[in-house]
């Protein structure tokens, strides 16, 4: 079962898919010195994914492969590249299709006495992003990938905004600051701003809930960005989007089912919780859920579903129309203030982690 | 794994701390639960708070029974609350136990609408767990009191059926495998009480699948005779209203006192810890809730006044009742009667 494409149909646009690496495809342990230690002498064999994440990975090639559309995936860690070889041979082991990976190098970093820069990551993503996004062109559609734990939902979307034009290049020099970028990089990151700015095409920033950060923390994001607990969430709102189609759906779903002991129910409240959260609506989930229904990973509906739909669909009239883009820039005055820099270090919130 | 169907609306501080409640059930255990209310009032606390999706559906309600409505009134005019939708969850099979913190009339009487009685019992008995001394290590320092207000008056009949439904959960739920069943009464001999609870205790003396300790007084509920305690619902929660009262208000003499004089204060911090100890053993809080007893469904009502803690505790504690098969164990007890 395929979805109708989203976009006209020639030239189709190419689609960029740009991947954190650590707690978005890997399940990586850091939180202590010990642990990063294990981490950097892990071998490939050794490195465990977020359940379902190679599902979508291949799913997102494989559904543009099926629709002819041109499919970039890189992925872009702060991790050093020292690690470089274990991360490659994981990417090869689990099967995924990816097109380049770019590391940080904390080498040159600590060669050059810019401690404080270990820990910053934005100006590093930023960078990288601003890099890929002009090697790629105007017509390019992009999809980014990330976590709670860093910056992600802060870095991303400032870029998002850039390139949608949302946020001018002026403007763009004293927010870097605030998030804390080096100011040292703060020109040359303009500098690639200017290059694609207002190219657009920023279509969706997938967050992984790795520490469970509440939803409502990421309000202020925008509905661009989907907070989503796992990734049967992030495969829907791929399939919502038109970057997956439902059977690539079911994989992800059977991936959870089969290799991380996920039950229908749990993949059935996780869709659930899709609906309220409104990143679907709830035709949208009945149409997109009947592939895994018919495939037994999802329960199957009661006969009388349709009418516990329709009551479901007026009970929410009003409260659940779906989110409405938030008109011109984010406020970063406020998500600043909620999501304290990690420059600043002391108790964070998600989002600038 | 158990699916356990919880009253969102139900309690003074719902439906925010029922669902945060059911947020910390849903990050610590693998209990799934059903939060039944009003889905946008529970989608709205619950995105403000870490939670696990994986563990929580919810079925929407459109009203709820406020906690001072005449129970009667309630069951006339609030068909779709979250309290007849949450026990119809569990009748039909979608869930397997109920919590609540709501109207306990309401509940007691909406449970016996929508569940049935188990064969010879008349009438459903609402349970509480009550803090009292321990005589060796390892055992629990609860006790259950019931009734404590699901009925008023009782009949002989109904109070034995109360002792052995009492005992059948404690067995499972305390692990006793013999709880000590006594009967509250005006004093410990037999003959006290009057003829209904005279006739209880010969009826109680003479169940060999009972260990009856025999008539224990109002003193005995702290002192731990007997694990499980059985009286009318009158008297029952009247001494459980005491029970609470006098710990709250230990609390509030002790504060009183130290805001009086410089002498009470150092003394009053020197037994600091002992006031917080006894505090956290009458603190309801930490043991959840208590069963109604003598439906075919299990039913946990938690306090009116719980936090999410409490909402927590009470729904691993039907959790664990459903897996530990409670509700069997108390049909069989009550079959073996019969």
């Amino acid at each position: 079962m395929t979805l109708r494409p989203r976009r006209g149909t020639t030239p189709v646009p190419p689609l960029l898919c740009r991947w954190d690496l650590d707690k978005t495809y890997l399940r990586s342990e850091f939180d202590t010195l010990r642990q990063l230690w294990r981490a950097a002498r892990e071998r490939g064999a050794d490195k465990v994914e977020v359940p379902g994440v190679i599902e979508v990975l291949k799913g997102l090639r494989a559904a543009a492969d099926r629709h002819g559309r041109p499919i970039t995936m890189l992925f872009v860690s702060a991790s050093p590249p020292q690690i470089g070889e274990a991360i490659r041979d994981k990417l090869r082991l689990d099967g995924v299709p990816y097109d380049g990976i770019v590391f940080k190098d904390q080498l040159q970093l600590l060669r050059r006495g810019k401690f404080a820069n270990l820990r910053e990551h934005a100006g590093f993503k930023l960078g990288e992003l601003f890099r890929g996004r002009a090697a790629s062109g105007v017509a390019t559609r992009e999809v980014l990938f990330g976590d709670d734990w860093e910056a992600d939902p802060v870095t991303y979307s400032v870029y998002a905004d850039v390139v949608a034009g949302a946020l001018s290049v002026d403007a763009l020099e004293p927010l870097l600051l605030r998030i804390g970028v080096d100011r040292e990089v703060v020109p040359e990151l303009c500098a690639l701003a200017a290059q694609v700015a207002g190219w657009g095409g920023v279509d969706r920033i997938c967050i992984n809930l790795e520490r469970r950060t509440p939803p409502a923390a990421f309000a202020l994001f925008g509905p661009r960005l989907a907070p989503s607990f796992n990734y049967f969430q992030t495969a829907l709102v791929l399939a919502a989007d038109g970057w997956l189609d439902p059977d690539d759906v079911v994989a992800v779903a059977a991936g959870l089912v089969e290799r991380a002991g996920y039950t229908p129910r749990r993949l059935e409240n996780s869709l659930a919780d899709l609906v309220r959260r409104r990143f679907l609506s709830i035709s949208l989930a009945h149409r997109l859920s009947q592939p895994a229904r018919r495939a037994g990973l999802l329960p199957a509906l009661p006969r009388q579903a349709w009418l516990a739909r329709l009551r479901a669909m007026l009970a929410r009239r009003g409260a659940g129309a779906p989110r409405a883009p938030l008109p011109g820039p984010l406020d970063y005055d406020a998500i600043l203030a909620r999501h304290r820099s990690p420059a600043r270090g002391g108790d964070q919130e998600a989002g600038a982690r | 794994m158990p699916v356990i169907a919880v009253d969102a609306m139900g309690g003074d501080h719902a439906p925010e701390e029922i669902v945060r409640g059911v947020a910390e059930v849903s990050l610590e255990t693998d209990i799934d639960c059903l939060l039944v209310g009003h889905e946008g009032r529970i989608q709205a606390v619950l995105e403000e708070v870490p939670y696990n999706p994986e563990r929580i559906a919810v079925l929407h309600a459109r009203d709820a029974v406020p906690m001072d409505e005449d129970a009667h009134e309630a069951m006339r005019t609030r068909k779709d609350s979250s309290l007849m939708v949450a026990l119809q969850a569990v009748a039909g099979g979608r869930a397997d136990a109920i919590v609540s913190a709501g109207n306990t009339g309401a509940a007691v009487l909406a449970a016996s609408r929508c569940f049935s009685l188990l064969p010879g019992v008349r009438r459903a008995a609402l349970a509480c767990v009550h803090p009292r001394l321990t005589e060796y290590p390892g055992q629990d320092p609860l006790a259950l009191l019931l009734d404590v207000g699901a009925t008023v008056h009782c009949e002989a009949d109904e109070l034995v059926y109360f002792a052995v439904m009492g005992s059948a959960y404690a067995r499972r739920i305390s692990k006793v495998p013999n709880p000590r069943v006594g009967l509250l009464n005006l004093g410990v001999e037999e003959t006290k009480g009057g003829p209904t609870l005279v006739e209880v205790h010969r009826r109680l003396r003479a169940q060999p699948m009972i260990d009856f300790v025999g008539n224990v007084e109002g003193n005995d509920l702290v002192r731990g005779r007997a694990d499980v305690i059985v009286c009318e619902g009158y008297v029952g929660n009247v001494a459980l209203k005491l029970l609470e009262g006098v710990s709250e208000v230990l609390v509030d003499v002790a504060q009183a006192a130290a805001e009086r004089k410089l002498v009470w204060r150092v003394g009053l911090r020197l037994l600091s810890r002992g006031i917080e100890r006894v505090s956290a053993l009458t603190d309801f809080s930490r043991y959840g809730g208590a069963p109604i007893l003598g439906f075919d469904k299990l039913f946990i009502k938690c306090h009116g006044r719980s936090r999410a803690r409490a909402v927590a505790n009470a729904v691993k504690v039907a959790a664990k009742a459903v897996r530990d098969r409670v509700p069997e164990e108390i049909a069989d007890a009550v079959g073996g009667l019969r």
